[in-house]
């Protein structure tokens, strides 16, 4: 488990930026509002969210995962062809293989682009927080549900 | 000259904001809005003001060093009042509200848990436990062009997936939930097929993310954890 612990005191402005973009969804979509006031414009900031319901069931995704399970292994239980595990060996075990994009998560990208891809970890101060193009109807932030439990 | 709010806390709070700035650029000068038993750490808001990185950073970095001494509540990024005796007026108003959450919320922190899952060791379960997957998997290699049972098979694994997935998180949510005081599940995302939010009392901050390693430890590689945190209590105002 990667446990990324914010800064508990910020002394610098920026300090906590690190790892801002992964809780930026709360950042912005969350936090106490005022209802008569305004918010900021956030065009162009979207943050991805899916519903996966509609997405696995599409004949496309079903597709993929017949074709990801195709490429498996099922024998011997390996995701790749044997002799390419050893070459590649461990230097990929712990990087390589969170990365790894399934079917569904392949389904899921034709869908929406992410947020993802305006990120580089030395981005210009300048540049926004995210950019991302307003993507189809699957999952705006306006349509987003949340549960709360407890 | 409109006013951009970064949060409230009781009155009592030290408001120590020397050596942070807020948001724009050139970085607006924080100051104070009170009323009997509220207050509002609040800008000029810039502007044109839009999310830019440096903006958010801002925008969190108050959060933090409020939170540091005592109870706050953190305001959605962006939030614009016509000026600070609206923003004053707006205090007074929902008083018992911000005064009973305050309450609520001190000495708890947000934690985030993100839960990516390998969907290639995913379907290698799958396809272990069911011998027609298998069949049609074996089937489908040998007869690309059969398109029905690709999609037949895709049918199942998709379902499958789906089922062990919301399966998964239903489990992973209400193991951790024990720890929490609240809990707030979002939407997945592509890379996170689980996004949550736990409210966490600092006493048991500990054994919560002992309690997110278990976890992780008994989910096995198939499942990755990120854990945020300790974060300002966003989802919980």
């Amino acid at each position: 488990m990667t446990v990324v612990q914010q800064s508990k005191n910020a002394p610098t402005s920026g300090s906590g930026s690190g790892n801002l973009y992964d809780v930026l969804e709360l950042i912005l979509d969350r936090g106490l509002v005022i209802d008569a006031f305004v918010r900021v414009s956030l065009v162009g900031i979207e943050i991805l969210k899916i519903d996966v319901r509609v997405v696995v069931a599409s004949v496309d995704t079903y597709l993929r995962f017949a074709e990801a399970c195709n490429r498996l292994d099922l024998e011997s239980g390996s995701k790749a062809p044997s002799q390419l595990t050893e070459l590649v060996g461990e230097a990929t075990e712990n990087g390589a293989r969170r990365k790894s994009k399934g079917a569904l998560a392949g389904a899921v990208e034709a869908i929406g682009d992410s947020l993802h891809q305006g990120r580089e970890p030395e981005q210009e101060e300048h540049e926004e927080a995210h950019t991302g193009r307003k993507t189809s109807a699957t999952g705006g932030r306006r349509t987003a549900r949340r549960r709360e439990e407890d | 000259m409109t006013t951009y709010v970064y949060a409230i806390t009781g009155a009592e709070h030290p408001l120590r904001l020397s050596g942070i700035a807020g948001v724009g650029n050139p970085a607006a000068e924080l100051r104070t809005i009170r009323t009997k038993d509220l207050c509002a750490v609040v800008s000029d808001a810039p502007e044109e003001l839009r999310a830019k990185r440096r903006d958010v950073a801002a925008h969190q970095d108050v959060q933090e060093r409020l939170l540091a001494d005592g109870p706050s509540l953190p305001m959605r990024f962006g939030l614009i009042g016509p000026d600070d005796e609206q923003v004053a007026s707006a205090l007074e108003e929902a008083h018992d509200t911000y005064a009973q959450r305050l309450e609520e919320l001190d000495g708890c922190r947000e934690y985030h848990l993100k839960v990516a899952c390998d969907e290639d060791d995913l379907m290698l379960e799958i396809a272990r436990e069911s011998d027609e997957i298998r069949r049609l998997n074996d089937h489908t290699r040998e007869n690309p062009g059969a398109y029905d049972d690709k999609v037949a098979l895709g049918e199942l694994i998709s379902r499958e997936v789906y089922t062990r997935q919301e399966r998964a998180r239903t489990d992973i949510v209400a193991r951790l939930a024990r720890s929490a005081v609240r809990t707030v599940t979002g939407e997945p995302t592509k890379h996170h097929f689980l996004n949550v939010s736990f409210l966490v009392e600092r006493e048991n901050a500990i054994a919560f993310s002992h309690a997110v390693h278990e976890e992780e430890e008994r989910r096995g590689r198939t499942y990755g954890f990120r854990l945020y945190g300790p974060l300002p209590p966003y989802s919980f105002v």
